[in-house]
């Protein structure tokens, strides 16, 4: 089971190099790989804080690392005009660009933060882990209230 | 669609002129009232969270002691006009500190104020109606405790006929009913009973969750047979979701991940909430544990709405 969940978050980091690479030409698709890697990385970590599976500072690790690429890349796939058909992003986005930068920076802040903090190892334990991810989730709600809307 | 429901509601608020008798606006009974007592300050703030009033009456993205600060000024766009949320903060001018326990009361669970004038249904009395007289007395005690705010907030902005508020004793009489939407537990589905009615009270009493979650008709009135069933979003950019038990939807989250959800934000898949659900969840993380439990209970086992919200 827990190899199972850590495959799943490393899967996940994964993801976003492969999304990096058909960028160009689908940016929606980019987006929304990134962010389900994220959603992946977030149940990885969330199932070790409610342990419902053991904390492993690796796979601790491998969830804040996947949260760090994403705030990187990110921002890059929201082109002028992606906003058409098959996508939950909210014309916010592009209206108040202002704004959607400043919930990247702060996503983007969260996660060096945390990878600083993981070392080479990854958080030793459960309590370091919390401390480490609890600002990142912080991030989600903020961004998704404005800018992400649902179906 | 929406003009429609303009168009239509003129109809009910005109007919409600020609009626102007039925429109005169309703309180409290005498028996209510000797009910009312003024309760524990600590209590009401549980009710205050519960209800989510900071949601429209502080300020626009007010966090933490801010969400105190009652001055309203927040702007409600609606097919109907925009409405701006008053100033409910203690203060004798400008807000609500003059009020008595009496006038409080009558304003939340019969939309009227205390110079007898119809509020619009953009505060949710219809949902607070069913709210207990100790929880209206404790949440009155909160409230005094908090900061006097000075400052009228700005009119709403409605063109006629909507800002005749007399018009709008009609519509309390075709929509203002505090009875129980749901009666009893969908049976076949395990459930405490008390738990269930608990979770019930906070979702359709100071929750109000039906408000966002219940499409309306024409005439802007819940249609309760599709309660909870989901509704198109009031500023048109997508939808609320279904809440009901739809197989294969919502039904697929166990009572652990509406409660876990209400508590964190997180969806079963480590989706995180956004939109208007942003504050209400973060009101119910303020509730006690035993109430998130409540509400998932209730929203376990009642009526499966299938069809999909237009
Ligand atoms: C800077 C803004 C921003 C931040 C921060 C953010 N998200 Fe998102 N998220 C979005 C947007 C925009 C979408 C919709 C993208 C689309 O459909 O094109 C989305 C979509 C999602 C999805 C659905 C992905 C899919 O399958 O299409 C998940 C899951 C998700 N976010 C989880 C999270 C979690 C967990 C966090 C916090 C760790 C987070 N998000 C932080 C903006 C953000
Ligand atoms: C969805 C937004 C919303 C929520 C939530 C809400 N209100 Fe209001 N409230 C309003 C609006 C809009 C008005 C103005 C109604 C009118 O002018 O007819 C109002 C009016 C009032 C008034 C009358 C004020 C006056 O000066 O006459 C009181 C009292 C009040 N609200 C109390 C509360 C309390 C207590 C709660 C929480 C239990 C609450 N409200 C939650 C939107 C809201
Ligand atoms: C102000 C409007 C509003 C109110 C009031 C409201 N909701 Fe919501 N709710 C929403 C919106 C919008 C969403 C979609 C959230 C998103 O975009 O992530 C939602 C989503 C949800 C979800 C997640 C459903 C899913 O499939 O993702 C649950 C569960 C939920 N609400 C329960 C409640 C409960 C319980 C209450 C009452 C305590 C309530 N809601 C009151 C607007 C509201």
């Amino acid at each position: 089971m827990i190899k199972k969940i850590m495959a799943t978050g490393l899967a996940a980091g994964l993801l976003v190099a492969v999304g990096t690479a058909q960028a160009a030409e689908d940016p929606i698709a980019t987006r929304q790989a990134i962010m389900a890697s994220v959603g992946a990385a977030a149940a990885l970590a969330g199932s070790m804080m409610k342990s419902e599976i053991a904390y492993s500072p690796v796979a601790g690790k491998s969830a804040i690392a996947t949260m760090n690429a994403a705030s990187h890349s990110y921002g890059a796939f929201f082109p002028d005009g992606s906003n058409a058909s098959n996508t939950k992003a909210a014309e916010a986005i592009w209206d108040k660009p202002d704004g959607f930068a400043a919930e990247l920076a702060k996503f983007n802040a969260a996660a060096e933060k945390a990878m600083a903090a993981a070392g080479k190892k990854g958080p030793a334990d459960l309590d370091a882990f919390k401390a480490a991810m609890g600002p990142v989730f912080g991030t989600c709600k903020s961004c998704h209230e404005t800018y992400r809307k649902k179906n | 669609m929406k003009k429609a429901i303009v168009v239509l509601f003129a109809l009910v608020i005109i007919a409600a002129g020609v009626g102007w008798g039925l429109s005169e606006p309703t309180r409290l009974s005498e028996t209510e009232v000797s009910a009312l007592k003024e309760g524990d300050p600590g209590r009401g703030e549980t009710v205050f969270w519960a209800g989510g009033c900071a949601s429209c009456h502080a300020a626009k993205g007010a966090k933490g002691d801010d969400l105190l600060n009652l001055g309203g000024g927040l702007r409600l766009e609606t097919p109907f006009g925009v409405f701006v949320a008053p100033n409910i903060s203690s203060s004798q001018a400008d807000g609500i500190g003059s009020w008595s326990l009496v006038d409080f009361a009558n304003a939340m669970t019969h939309g009227t104020s205390p110079d007898n004038r119809n509020y619009y249904p953009a505060f949710p009395y219809t949902s607070y109606a069913r709210m207990t007289s100790q929880d209206l007395g404790d949440l009155y005690a909160f409230m005094n405790t908090l900061p006097a705010i000075g400052g009228k907030a700005a009119p709403h902005e409605l063109g006629f006929p909507f800002n005749v508020r007399r018009g709008l004793g009609l519509w309390k009489r075709l929509f203002l009913d505090p009875e129980p939407v749901i009666a009893a537990p969908v049976s076949g589905v395990q459930s405490d009973t008390k738990l269930w009615e608990r979770g019930r009270y906070l979702v359709e009493g100071p929750g109000h969750c039906g408000e966002c979650h219940t499409k309306r008709d024409f005439a802007g009135g819940l249609v309760l047979a599709k309660w909870l069933g989901g509704a198109p979003a009031p500023t048109g950019d997508g939808s609320i979701p279904d809440i009901t038990p739809v197989e294969g939807a919502f039904g697929s989250w166990s009572a652990a991940d509406i409660a876990y959800y209400l508590e964190s934000g997180f969806t079963p898949e480590y989706d995180s909430v956004g939109g208007e659900m942003v504050h209400v969840q973060e009101n119910m993380a303020r509730l006690p544990a035993s109430d998130r439990e409540a509400i998932a209970a209730y929203l376990k086992a009642i009526p499966a709405v299938a069809s999909a919200p237009n």
